[in-house]
């Protein structure tokens, strides 16, 4: 039973930082980008290939995977952003980000393979069951990321420059904020945590071309759970999908583990919309 | 919408075309490939109302052919029921589970709506998978073939190829009436659809379960083309490969997305290196579309057709009847 619910918990950390990613992308552009898990697949993979393909110690692959998050959080706002936004069609981006996003696993399971692989030891331990590194790894850096993320925002002025941007863009750019080179930036932040996302969880989720669609669902979840642009409410969120779905996976079997967790959103989304403890926006005509 | 004299005959002479393709290529394999083309059109064509028309970006259509095939095997195949009846009731299905589905996710924006609709078929996918008394599991099961004229590959083409036409039909004929304006309505703007009394979520619904039902009569097609199912078949890459097909065929056009399906369609099957790389594929040419030429190649076509006839631009001005707007608004005694 403690193994179900320490496997609940990193499994929520894991959703909870993907959640943590949608919010920085978010904040910036309000875009809900389809690319979102993809971050950590590609840096686990990054990582997995780097250390156990090519030998080369662990740090090295440590920082190529947040140098890979990095570029491809850059190019995803470069190509599939940018001109959307300018464009200023609110439909096309869930599109463009779709599209950038099958790209991008289609070209993983071409180059990397369709069979999950191991992913390397990150700290010198035995394994120790439900003490394992592999579970409290991605919790304890959820935590770290959420906490490190709302000081991000209150304390240093890139922070700040991005929360006036998610309350409202044309204000902050006619007050001189360069505002592409902002959302800019706030992706490629969003790159770099998604990626060491990847990194935390890969000994529990494997390198896997297939990590991104379903991460990218679940931390939608998870976000949609607490409610968008809160960090601690997507923790919230992400633990509570975690723990549903390990408890689902050990009392009904693992081939209901998407079922429920799916069916459980849609009720929650058709009750409140908002999220659990999000608060509804009047839109203006 | 101008009337050419033009359209009638292309129309015309590609339907001549499709009746005779059995005469004009002896090859099974390409009258293969025409099939498929035909059942995938036969889910397209209505979700281009949804996804086209009234702007509703479902990515799970995919999990509504999965339901309609299954259904029409297991109607058809273990019940022994007529295939046609078994169609009909896996479209009827498709419809009822489109309903259920639509009921909330039609309330939800964009994001949230595509997110939904894909989890319903990641959801379908896991269910075919794992309840095996009913699906037989990764297994998969055999697909029964139509009664004797349709049992042929000719005679399933021109199946096909009829059940096509009346769905092209009953599509063009909604896209151009009152339902037609009203999805285009809301989804260029929902507020200003409302404010002159565009039932939106009605609308919606009704295109929603529209194309569930179409949908589920693709899948029951497509089950007997493939004349054997597995849930592999049933993958979300497929939903994409709709979903590239209406986009580059371009947005509220009718037969745009026809052009689409075909190339797409067509592509991978005869070119054969292209495909493992067929996804990859459908990915870059969504994104080069959305980015390059956001109306996708039927406004192309439209705009250089309209170059070409050197239609003068027509600017329109509408003087208001004030002396019938006077005596609306004046007050009576």
């Amino acid at each position: 039973m403690l193994l179900v619910i320490v496997s609940g918990l990193a499994l929520g950390g894991l959703y909870g930082m993907t959640a943590l990613v949608y919010n920085v992308m978010y904040s910036t552009s309000k875009v809900l980008s389809f690319g979102t898990g993809q971050f950590a697949m590609v840096g686990g993979i990054c990582t997995a290939w780097l250390v156990l393909g090519l030998h080369l110690p662990l740090w090295l692959g440590f920082l190529a995977c947040l140098a890979s998050g990095a570029v491809f959080g850059w190019l995803s706002e470069l190509i599939a952003v940018r001109r959307i936004i300018a464009a200023s069609d609110e439909h096309l981006w869930v599109l463009s980000t779709l599209a950038l996003s099958t790209m991008v696993q289609e070209a993983m399971a071409i180059w990397w393979g369709t069979d999950p692989t191991p992913f390397p030891r990150v700290f010198p331990q035995e394994f120790a069951g439900s003490f394992d590194q592999k579970f409290w790894l991605p919790l304890i850096l959820a935590i770290l990321m959420a906490v490190g993320l709302e000081q991000f925002y209150r304390h240093s002025m890139i922070g700040k420059l991005f929360i006036a941007m998610s309350e409202d863009s044309f204000a902050a750019r006619a007050r001189g904020v360069a505002t592409d080179r902002m959302r800019s930036l706030s992706y490629v932040l969003a790159g770099v945590l998604g990626a060491l996302s990847g990194f935390a969880g890969g000994q529990l989720t494997f390198a896997d071309f297939a990590l991104g669609t379903a991460l990218g669902l679940s931390g939608f979840i998870a976000l949609a759970v607490g409610g968008i642009g809160s960090s601690v409410c997507a923790l919230v969120g992400g633990g509570a999908l975690g723990m549903l779905t390990s408890l689902t996976t050990h009392y009904f079997g693992a081939e209901y583990q998407k079922t429920i967790a799916i069916g459980l959103l849609i009720l929650l989304l058709v009750v409140r919309p908002q999220g659990l403890f999000g608060t509804t926006q009047v839109r203006h005509v | 919408m101008k009337h050419s004299h033009l359209r009638p005959v292309i129309v015309g002479a590609f339907a001549l075309f499709a009746a005779l393709l059995p005469y004009i290529t002896g090859n099974l394999y390409y009258l293969h490939v025409a099939t498929v083309i035909g059942v995938y059109w036969v889910l397209i064509a209505t979700l281009n109302l949804l996804v086209g028309f009234t702007g509703q970006l479902s990515v799970g259509h995919v999990g509504l052919l999965a339901i309609g095939a299954y259904a029409f095997c297991l109607l058809a195949g273990g019940q022994g029921w007529n295939p046609f009846l078994a169609l009909l009731t896996g479209g009827a299905i498709c419809a009822a589970i489109g309903l259920v589905l639509g009921l909330p996710s039609l309330r939800l924006p964009g994001f949230y709506f595509a997110m939904a609709t894909l989890a319903f078929g990641l959801i379908v996918s896991e269910l075919a998978l794992a309840e095996q008394w009913l699906t037989n599991g990764s297994v998969g099961m055999p697909a029964p073939s139509f009664p004797t004229p349709f049992d042929t590959p000719w005679g399933f083409y021109w199946l096909v190829l009829g059940i096509a036409t009346l769905i092209t039909w009953m599509t063009a004929n909604l896209a151009r009436l009152m339902w037609g304006r009203a999805m285009v309505a809301l989804r260029d703007s929902t507020v200003a659809a409302a404010s002159v009394a565009v039932p939106i979520y009605m609308t919606k619904l009704m295109v929603f379960v529209f194309s569930g039902f179409t949908a589920g009569i693709s899948g029951g097609l497509y089950a007997t083309s493939q004349s054997y199912i597995t849930p592999d078949a049933f993958i979300v890459n497929l939903g994409i490969y709709f979903f590239v097909a209406i986009i580059i065929g371009g947005r509220g056009v009718i037969i745009g997305p026809f052009i689409g399906a075909a190339v797409l369609a067509a592509i991978p099957e005869l070119v054969g290196p292209l495909a493992k790389y067929g996804t990859f594929f459908y990915g870059f040419i969504l994104l080069v579309v959305v980015l390059v030429l956001p109306g996708g190649f039927g406004e192309l076509i439209t705009n250089v057709a309209s170059r070409l006839r050197r239609e003068p631009q027509v600017s329109t001005s509408i003087e208001p009847d004030l002396v019938l707007l006077r005596t609306a608004i004046r007050v009576k005694p």
